[in-house]
């Protein structure tokens, strides 16, 4: 499993983790019963896990077959009629599409924005701290607040448009939110604004992992900051990557909280991910089409975040 | 040199990346409806402080909002960090093909949503849909994952030598765990908890599907609900006072803890 890249990521001592698991041979425990409590530890926890996470994910990719609805008490087997539905009425595709592009730009913005700031702040210095604390603020705001914030801020006199229309020539009005083309990449934004100031520290902490032993022999053989960049630092920071990338995606593919207060998936269904659409299917009492655009989010994190750790992993590696 | 050009440009995008957002809502909660409707970033001329402070505690349920929110908030934290450290420590300990299934089991939701449609449905049948003890079982169940997964790989750095010469001392298992272990784990625990404070605080969309009723609404609930009653144009002055009001608990609590939290965010377990 992913934990060394988090313990790594988190800064945790992984040299120790190296030597723990490369002890010879399980350790001899020291009294005879020892072991035995292990399951009653693990129980509470596990048991709850099972009810009510892992029970439910099961029944989803029941529902997602059914033709259960608010109309009826009977739930019925109707194969895969509620994807044809939802293909049929225009839902589906598009929506798959919204919620990739919204992934993709969080991911571009949050990364971004994330991996500047941590090579400016990571020094730990008293000002830097300022600012890590200062960047961290939004963090702490819920997305649902981040977007009145936000639809304030991108309103068409809003602060926003105050500042361009100072800056730049003539007056701008631009509704940010409600432009069919600035919409979706605007929603992104917020997103990645309410998450950049935690995956920046992930980031400071990978930093913090390098060995200065390696960047000092790459100077003193004569790499410039540009090489030691590339060629030390972002491989070494592989592990806060991967582990950035695959919670950010997993965000951004879960994506309703911020959507739902600034454009409510509109203009049009310009901002509709999966989880806006399941919702309004819900709304409509149709709970059959609803989990089948559920499963499709999870499906989607599966198919595109585990392979992507797998592969970010196996460069980690190299 | 170089450095003055950093800050400065660290500063320029600080500004409308963060001071201009809060200054934007602070003052506009500040002010009365027509003054708030043009966005502006002056001060008020007229100070509606009271006036919008009364109608989101009235009209907006804010104090019913933040009561849910502890009661759902608190004792979900606790209850994940304790059984989830509980169960980390086991599965950091044994090779039993058994726990290492129950690991796997445990973590997935690290990445994957819970499912919300059939939680509902499971809810149902067992009585609990719409209630925040379902609401908060659901919530224990989908977050714990964070925390085993965190805490395992902490269990396995640590070194044997402590637990064991405990139950040398004739410790049992459960005074290891709180007397030995627990305190060694304050470190992980206390990100664990930072990130479990801060998603489950500010989790709106489960709370839309599992809570109903205004007497259970958590304060992201209660804001949209406030926010959506208004039918063609938000109050700006209203809706900013309830932003204000919903965001200040956790960063009062952020204030107090603020170092801690960033060291133990950047330098995750080493020191604590």
């Amino acid at each position: 499993m992913a934990s060394t890249t988090l313990t790594q990521a988190t800064g945790a001592p992984e040299q120790t983790a190296v030597r723990a698991s490369e002890q010879p041979g399980p350790r001899r425990r020291k009294s005879p019963r020892a072991g035995g409590h292990w399951p009653f530890f693990a129980l509470p926890a596990v048991v709850l896990v099972a009810v009510f996470f892992a029970l439910p994910f099961l029944l989803n990719a029941g529902f997602a077959f059914s033709d259960w609805s608010g109309f009826s008490e009977e739930i019925g087997f109707n194969g895969v009629d509620n994807f044809r539905t939802l293909i049929d009425q225009e839902i589906f595709w598009p929506a798959v599409r919204t919620t990739l592009m919204y992934a993709g730009f969080m991911l571009v913005f949050a990364i971004g924005i994330s991996l500047s700031l941590a090579l400016l702040l990571e020094q730990t210095t008293r000002i830097n701290t300022i600012f890590r604390s200062l960047f961290f603020v939004p963090v702490l705001i819920s997305p649902l607040a981040a977007g009145y914030i936000w639809k304030g801020m991108l309103a068409s006199n809003g602060p926003i448009n105050g500042m361009l229309s100072f800056l730049l020539p003539g007056t701008v009005d631009t509704a940010w939110l409600g432009d069919p083309t600035t919409a979706l990449p605007a929603v992104a934004l917020i997103e990645a604004w309410k998450w950049s100031g935690l995956i920046t520290l992930v980031y400071i902490a990978g930093l913090k992992a390098i060995p200065k032993e390696m960047l000092e022999a790459a100077m003193i053989d004569g790499a410039n900051a540009w090489t030691r960049f590339w060629r030390i630092r972002l491989r070494m920071l592989a592990p806060a990557l991967t582990f950035n990338v695959a919670v950010t995606l997993a965000i951004a593919l879960m994506a309703y909280d911020v959507i739902a207060p600034t454009t409510a998936g509109g203009p049009g269904d310009h901002t509709t991910t999966l989880n806006i659409a399941m919702r309004l299917q819900w709304g409509q009492s149709f709970f059959g089409p609803a989990s089948a655009l559920s499963l499709t989010v999870a499906v989607l994190i599966v198919v595109s975040a585990v392979p992507l750790v797998m592969w970010m992993r196996k460069k980690e590696v190299n | 040199m170089a450095s003055r050009i950093k800050y400065v440009g660290l500063t320029l995008f600080a500004i409308p990346w963060v001071v201009l957002p809060l200054w934007m809502v602070i003052v506009n909660a500040l002010k009365p409806l027509g003054e708030a409707q043009a966005l502006s970033l002056s001060l008020p001329h007229t100070w509606a402080f009271t006036d919008n402070l009364d109608t989101v505690v009235n009209d907006g349920h804010y104090l019913i909002g933040l009561r849910n929110s502890v009661l759902i908030t608190v004792p979900a934290i606790a209850i994940i960090l304790l059984l989830g450290s509980m169960a980390a420590w086991a599965f950091a300990r044994t090779q039993s093909r058994w726990l290492r299934a129950a690991y796997y089991l445990s973590t997935l939701s690290v990445l994957l949503p819970p499912a919300i449609i059939p939680s509902i449905y499971l809810l149902r049948e067992i009585g609990l849909d719409g209630t925040r003890l379902g609401y908060a079982l659901v919530t224990i169940a989908a977050r714990i994952g964070l925390v085993i997964f965190l805490t395992t790989g902490f269990v396995r750095a640590l070194p044997e030598d402590l637990e064991d010469a405990a139950s040398i001392d004739g410790a049992g298992p459960w005074q290891t765990y709180r007397h030995v272990l627990l305190p060694l784990l304050r470190p992980i625990l206390l990100v664990g908890g930072v990130i479990l404070m801060i998603t489950v605080w500010n989790d709106f969309f489960f709370a839309l599907f599992l809570l109903q009723g205004e007497g259970s609404a958590t304060l992201p609930l209660t804001l949209f609900q406030f926010a959506s009653s208004t039918v063609d144009t938000l109050s700006w002055n209203l809706v900013f006072m309830h932003v204000v009001l919903t965001s200040l608990p956790l960063i009062v609590v952020y204030l107090f803890v603020q170092r801690r939290v960033l060291s133990g965010l950047t330098e995750g377990a080493v020191k604590g």
